[in-house]
C-alpha cells in the first residue's frame, strides 16, 4: 500500500499539468526576486542583464502578469546607472521604456508602475544632466505626482523623491533641507506600509537609511 | 498489484513525456562576435537561459514539436524563429544591430542641429544662453556658427554671400514675419525670442528641405517646448528691463504668461554711446503660451505675444547738411501662432498642422517726415507626414499665406497685397544603413507677381565610418524680391539661388570636426536703375533710400567657399570650446550695381572661439568668446574716375572683439537666485563697420558699434519652492 501511496503521489507530482500555473510562476519570480536582491550597484553590469533577462522571460511565459515587466524595467533602469557611457546608457533606458509601456498596458494607472516612469526619467536626466533636466524634470515630477496620487500610502515616490532632492545642490533646490521632510514621509510610510503579495516591490527603505543620517 | 502495474506504466509516460530537450547554440554579431548576455528563449514558457561569455547558451525544455525560440539584445534586433524541439543540432545565430543614432547615416550637408532630443547634436539650447558675446539672443548665436558673416551694423543672418533679407526665421513651421526688433540705421536688433521658448533649434547654411521657401539662403527653424519647465512666479531685473513671469502646469496642459518692462537709460548712465540718442530706448511686451494635450499623441500650442516700443535717435546721414538725421520710431508687434500636431497607426502617419497671424506697425519719421510702414500675414499649414519600415517616410504639406504690406514714403502712401502658396513633397529612403537619399519638390505661386516656380531638393548622405559621414546637398530657393521694389514693378519675378554643398563630420567622443565646402549661383536677382535710359546709373550709398528707379530681374551673382568647426567637450574636464572658420568669396550685380561686385555686407574670412567652463565650487558659469571678421567693401565716390574697377573696392579694417559673461546661481531666504555679469568688448577696440561720405567726397564718417567697451549686470529670482533651473539658464 505504501508503494501505492508513494507512486500516487509521484505520478501527480511529476505531471507537469498538476503544477498551478500560478505555483510555476510565483516559484519563478520568488526566486528571481531574490537573486535580484542579492545585487548591488558592485555587482557587475552581466549579472544586472541576468536579472533582467530573467524577468522578460517570465513576462513571456504571463502575458497577463504586470510584475514580471516590472522588475524587468526596474533591472534596466539600474543598468541605466551602470551603463558604461551615454549611448550605452540610454539603449538600457529604451529597454525599460519597452518593459513600462507593456506593464502599463497589463495594468494601467498603477502607482509602482508611475514611480518606475519616474525613475526611469530619473535615470535619463542623470546620462546628461545640464541638457536634459528640462526634459526630463518634469516628467520625473510627473511621475513622482501621479504616484502618490494613486496611492497616498506608497512609500516609494517619496523615497525616490526625497533621494533625488538629497543628491540636487542646494543652489538647485535641493540638498537636506529640502529632502529630509520628504524622506521623513517615506519612512513614516514604510512603517506601515503592507505590500499586496510577496512579489511587490520592496525597495525603498534600505536605500534611504543612509540618506537619513543626513537629516539629524 | 494491477494498481501497482499501472501507475508505474503510467509515472514512465508521464515522465517521458515531460522528458527534458536540450537546446544549444551560439548568439554572434553579424561579424561573428559573440553576444555574451543575451536572453535566449521559447516564448511563452518559462524555458530559456542567458548566453554565457562566449555567446553559447543551453537550456532544456520539455515542449515537444515545434515553438517559437526568440532571441534579444540590447540595441540589436530580436530574432524569432520557429522550430522542432526535437533538433539536436546546436543554432547558430546571427543578430544585427538596430539601428540607431551612431550607425545610422543623417543628412547633415548644410544642416546645424541644435536639438535636445537627439544624441548626435552640436549645439544645444543652452549653449545659447552661456555663450559669451551672444547676450542670450538666438541670431547672434547663430552668427558665430561656421558659414556665417558677421555685419556689426545691420540686423539678420547672413549667411554664406546672402544678405540679412535671404534668412527665414520659422517657430514650428510658420514664418515669422517680424522675427527682430525694428531695425534702427546702423543698430543691430535683438531677436524677439526667448531661447528657453525652444526645445530645439536647427539652423540651416543652404540646401535645406523642400517643406521651407523664400529664403534664398537660410532658414533658422525653432521648434517650441511642449510643456512648461518652472512652476510660479519668478522676477528678473537687469541694466535694462525687470519683468514677471508666471508658469503652471497640470497633468494635461500648461500655462506661461510673461510681462516685461524695458528701459535703457541706466545702462546708457553706465556705458558710453556712440549714438546721440534723442528718446532712450523703451519697450514694454507681454507672452502667454498655452498647451493642450487633448488626447494620448495629440498635442494644441497657442503663443500669442505683443509688443510696443519706442526710440528716438539722430544717425549719421552725409546726404543730410547737417550730417544727422533725426529718425523717430513708435513700434507695434503682434504675433501669435497656434499649432497641432497628433500621429495615428501608432505613430506611422503624423499630422504638423498651424495657423499664424501677425501685425507690426512701425510708424517712423525721418526729420519729421512720415516714413511709416506696416505688415500683416496670415499663415496656414499643413504637413502629413506617412513613416514607412527601416527609417523611410514620405511627407507632404501645404501652406497658405495673405500677405499685406503698407509704406508711407514722403507722403505717398504704397500698399500691397500678397497670397501666397505652395505645395510640397519629400521623402526619405535609406539604403541600408549607410546611405540616405532625401528628395523633395516644392512648387510655389504669388499673386503679386502671379508667377509660379518649381524648385528641386536632393540631398543624401554616407556613411564612411563608425563616427564619420559625408553628405551633398544640393537645391533650388526662390524668394519674392523685397516688397519695396513691388510697389512700383509688379512685373518681377522671384529671385533665385541654387545652392551645392558637401559636407564631411566626424563626431567621437564628444568631439565634432566638420568641414564644409559650397557653391551658389544666384539669379534672376533684381536690379535697380536709377539713371536715364541710356545714361548710367548714379550709385546712392545711403541704405536707407528707397529703392525708386527702374527695376527688372536681369541680376546674378555667384559665392562659394568653405567651412570648419571644431568643437571639444572632452579634453579637458568641465572646458567646452568651439572653434570656427568660415571663408567665402562672392561677387553680384544687383540693386544698383552697374558692375559684378562683393556686396557691403561681406567678409572673406570670419573666425570665432568659444569657451566655457562650469565651476561646479562656487556654482558658476565662466565664458569668454573671440571674434574676429576680416574688411567689409566700402563705397567710397573718390574713386568714381577709375570708373567699375573702383566701385566697393575699398576694405574697411578688421573688426575684432573679445567678450566675457559670468553667471552666478544662489538661494535667498529659499528662493532661487540667479546673478549675471557680461562685458563685451573687453579690449576696447575702436571697430569699424563701415565708412560713409559726404556728397562731396571730402569727410568720411566711420560707422562703428553702439558703444565700445560695455558692462551689464543682472538677475533673476524664483518666487516658488519648486522652482528648479539650471544654472546656465540666463
Amino acid at each position: 500500500m505504501k508503494t501505492i501511496l508513494i507512486l500516487i503521489i509521484t505520478a501527480l507530482a511529476a505531471q507537469p499539468s498538476a503544477w498551478a500555473q500560478s505555483d510555476q510562476y510565483k516559484q519563478a519570480m520568488k526566486q528571481a526576486i531574490t537573486t535580484m536582491q542579492s545585487r548591488n550597484e558592485q555587482s557587475p553590469i552581466a549579472d544586472m542583464q541576468t536579472s533582467a533577462n530573467q524577468f522578460e522571460r517570465i513576462a513571456s511565459a504571463e502575458p497577463k502578469e504586470w510584475l514580471p515587466r516590472y522588475y524587468a524595467g526596474l533591472n534596466y533602469v539600474y543598468l541605466g546607472f551602470m551603463g558604461k557611457d551615454e549611448a550605452a546608457k540610454d539603449k538600457y533606458l529604451d529597454q525599460a521604456d519597452v518593459n513600462l509601456k507593456a506593464a502599463e498596458t497589463i495594468a494601467p494607472d498603477n502607482d509602482e508602475l508611475a514611480v518606475l516612469k519616474a525613475y526611469i526619467a530619473q535615470a535619463r536626466m542623470v546620462v546628461d544632466p545640464m541638457n536634459r533636466w528640462q526634459q526630463y524634470g518634469p516628467l520625473f515630477q510627473a511621475g513622482i505626482d501621479k504616484a502618490k496620487s494613486l496611492n497616498p500610502n506608497n512609500p516609494r515616490p517619496y523615497a525616490l523623491e526625497g533621494s533625488s532632492l538629497m543628491y540636487t545642490p542646494d543652489q538647485f533646490g535641493g540638498g537636506p533641507t529640502t529632502a529630509c521632510p520628504v524622506l521623513k514621509q517615506a519612512v513614516e510610510k514604510f512603517a506601515t506600509f503592507k505590500p499586496t503579495s510577496d512579489l511587490s516591490p520592496l525597495w525603498g527603505q534600505k536605500q534611504i537609511e543612509p540618506l537619513m543620517a543626513k537629516c539629524k | 498489484m494491477k494498481l501497482i502495474y499501472f501507475l508505474t506504466v503510467y509515472l514512465l509516460l508521464v515522465l517521458t513525456a515531460a522528458a527534458q530537450i536540450n537546446l544549444s547554440g551560439r548568439i554572434t554579431d553579424t561579424k561573428g562576435h559573440p553576444l555574451p548576455g543575451a536572453n535566449v528563449f521559447l516564448q511563452g514558457t518559462y524555458d530559456g537561459a542567458n548566453t554565457d561569455s562566449t555567446g553559447t547558451f543551453r537550456f532544456t525544455t520539455s515542449r515537444k514539436d515545434t515553438a517559437t525560440l526568440l532571441v534579444s539584445y540590447i540595441g540589436y534586433e530580436s530574432y524569432t524563429k520557429k522550430i522542432h524541439t526535437n533538433t539536436t543540432a546546436p543554432f547558430i545565430i546571427q543578430l544585427t544591430e538596430a539601428a540607431n543614432e551612431l550607425n545610422t547615416v543623417v543628412i547633415t550637408a548644410g544642416s546645424f542641429e541644435a536639438s535636445d532630443e537627439k544624441r548626435m547634436t552640436m549645439l544645444k539650447p543652452m549653449d545659447i544662453v552661456t555663450t559669451a558675446g551672444a547676450n542670450a539672443d538666438i541670431t547672434a548665436t547663430m552668427n558665430l556658427l561656421p558659414g556665417t558673416q558677421r555685419v556689426g551694423e545691420q540686423t539678420g543672418l547672413f549667411v554664406r554671400g546672402g544678405s540679412g533679407e535671404e534668412a527665414k526665421v520659422v517657430i514650428d513651421g510658420m514664418i515669422v514675419q517680424n522675427p527682430y526688433f525694428s531695425s534702427m540705421p546702423d543698430v543691430q536688433s535683438r531677436g524677439r525670442f526667448q531661447p528657453f521658448m525652444f526645445k530645439g533649434t536647427s539652423f540651416s547654411t543652404g540646401g535645406y528641405s523642400a517643406q521651407y521657401g523664400q529664403a534664398l539662403s537660410s532658414v533658422l527653424l525653432l521648434n517650441t517646448t511642449d510643456k512648461t519647465q518652472n512652476e510660479g512666479i519668478s522676477l528678473s531685473l537687469n541694466l535694462a528691463n525687470a519683468g514677471i513671469s508666471y508658469d503652471h502646469a497640470t497633468d494635461k496642459s500648461s500655462i506661461s504668461a510673461t510681462g516685461s518692462y524695458g528701459n535703457l537709460k541706466p545702462l546708457f548712465a553706465l556705458v558710453h554711446q556712440n549714438i546721440d540718442w534723442t528718446h532712450v530706448p523703451e519697450f514694454g511686451g507681454s507672452s502667454l503660451t498655452y498647451r493642450l494635450q487633448p488626447s494620448k499623441t495629440g498635442l494644441l500650442k497657442f503663443y500669442g505675444m505683443y509688443s510696443d516700443s519706442k526710440l528716438g535717435l539722430n544717425f549719421i546721414d552725409p546726404s543730410n547738411e547737417t550730417g544727422k538725421t533725426a529718425l523717430q520710431q513708435h513700434n507695434r508687434n503682434f504675433f501669435t501662432t497656434s499649432t497641432y500636431t497628433d500621429n495615428w497607426a501608432d505613430g506611422r502617419w503624423l499630422l504638423n498642422a498651424g495657423l499664424s497671424y501677425s501685425f507690426d506697425v512701425d510708424a517712423t519719421t525721418y526729420n519729421g517726415i512720415d516714413f511709416g510702414r506696416s505688415s500683416e500675414r496670415w499663415q496656414g499649414r499643413a504637413v502629413l507626414t506617412r513613416l514607412l519600415p527601416a527609417n523611410n517616410s514620405l511627407l507632404f504639406g501645404a501652406e497658405a499665406h495673405a500677405i499685406t504690406m503698407k509704406n508711407t514714403v514722403q507722403g505717398i502712401n504704397y500698399v500691397l497685397h500678397d497670397n501666397y502658396g505652395a505645395l510640397f513633397i519629400e521623402s526619405q529612403t535609406y539604403l541600408g544603413r549607410n546611405l540616405a537619399i532625401q528628395l523633395g519638390l516644392r512648387g510655389e505661386y504669388s499673386s503679386i507677381l502671379n508667377r509660379a516656380n518649381l524648385a528641386p531638393r536632393l540631398s543624401m548622405a554616407y556613411k564612411t565610418g563608425l563616427y564619420s559621414q559625408v553628405s551633398l546637398a544640393y537645391g533650388q530657393f526662390y524668394q519674392t524680391p523685397d516688397y519695396r521694389y513691388l510697389y512700383l514693378n509688379r512685373s518681377l519675378d522671384f529671385e533665385r539661388a541654387d545652392h551645392l554643398i558637401l559636407n564631411y563630420q566626424i563626431i567621437k567622443n564628444k568631439r565634432t570636426f566638420r568641414a564644409e565646402a559650397f557653391y551658389k549661383n544666384y539669379a534672376q536677382l533684381v536690379r535697380e536703375f536709377t539713371g536715364q535710359p541710356g545714361m548710367p546709373t548714379q550709385y546712392d550709398a545711403n541704405p536707407y533710400r528707397f529703392p525708386w528707379g527702374r527695376t527688372n530681374n536681369g541680376g546674378h551673382g555667384y559665392a562659394q567657399g568653405f567651412d570648419v568647426f571644431w568643437r571639444d567637450q572632452k579634453t579637458v574636464k568641465g572646458l567646452d570650446y568651439w572653434v570656427s572658420y568660415s571663408y567665402v568669396d562672392t561677387k553680384r550685380l544687383f540693386q544698383q550695381f552697374s558692375v559684378a561686385a562683393t556686396p557691403t555686407f561681406i567678409s572673406n574670412h570670419n573666425i570665432s572661439v568659444i569657451t566655457k567652463r562650469y565651476f561646479e565650487k562656487i556654482s558658476t558659469n565662466l565664458a569668454l568668446t573671440y571674434t574676429l571678421s576680416s574688411g567689409r567693401p566700402y563705397y567710397n565716390p573718390n574713386r568714381l574716375e577709375e570708373g567699375d574697377k573702383g566701385f566697393l573696392a575699398d576694405r574697411t579694417p578688421v573688426v575684432n572683439n573679445l567678450s566675457f559673461s559670468a553667471s552666478h546661481i544662489t538661494r535667498i531666504r529659499k528662493n532661487l537666485v540667479v546673478i549675471y555679469a557680461s562685458a563685451d568688448n573687453l579690449l576696447n577696440t575702436k571697430n569699424v563697420f563701415t565708412y560713409r561720405f559726404t556728397a562731396d567726397g571730402k569727410t568720411r564718417y566711420a560707422v562703428g558699434p553702439q558703444s565700445y567697451r560695455s558692462f551689464f549686470v543682472g538677475g533673476i529670482v524664483m518666487l516658488s519652492k519648486k522652482a528648479k533651473v539650471n544654472v546656465n539658464e540666463l
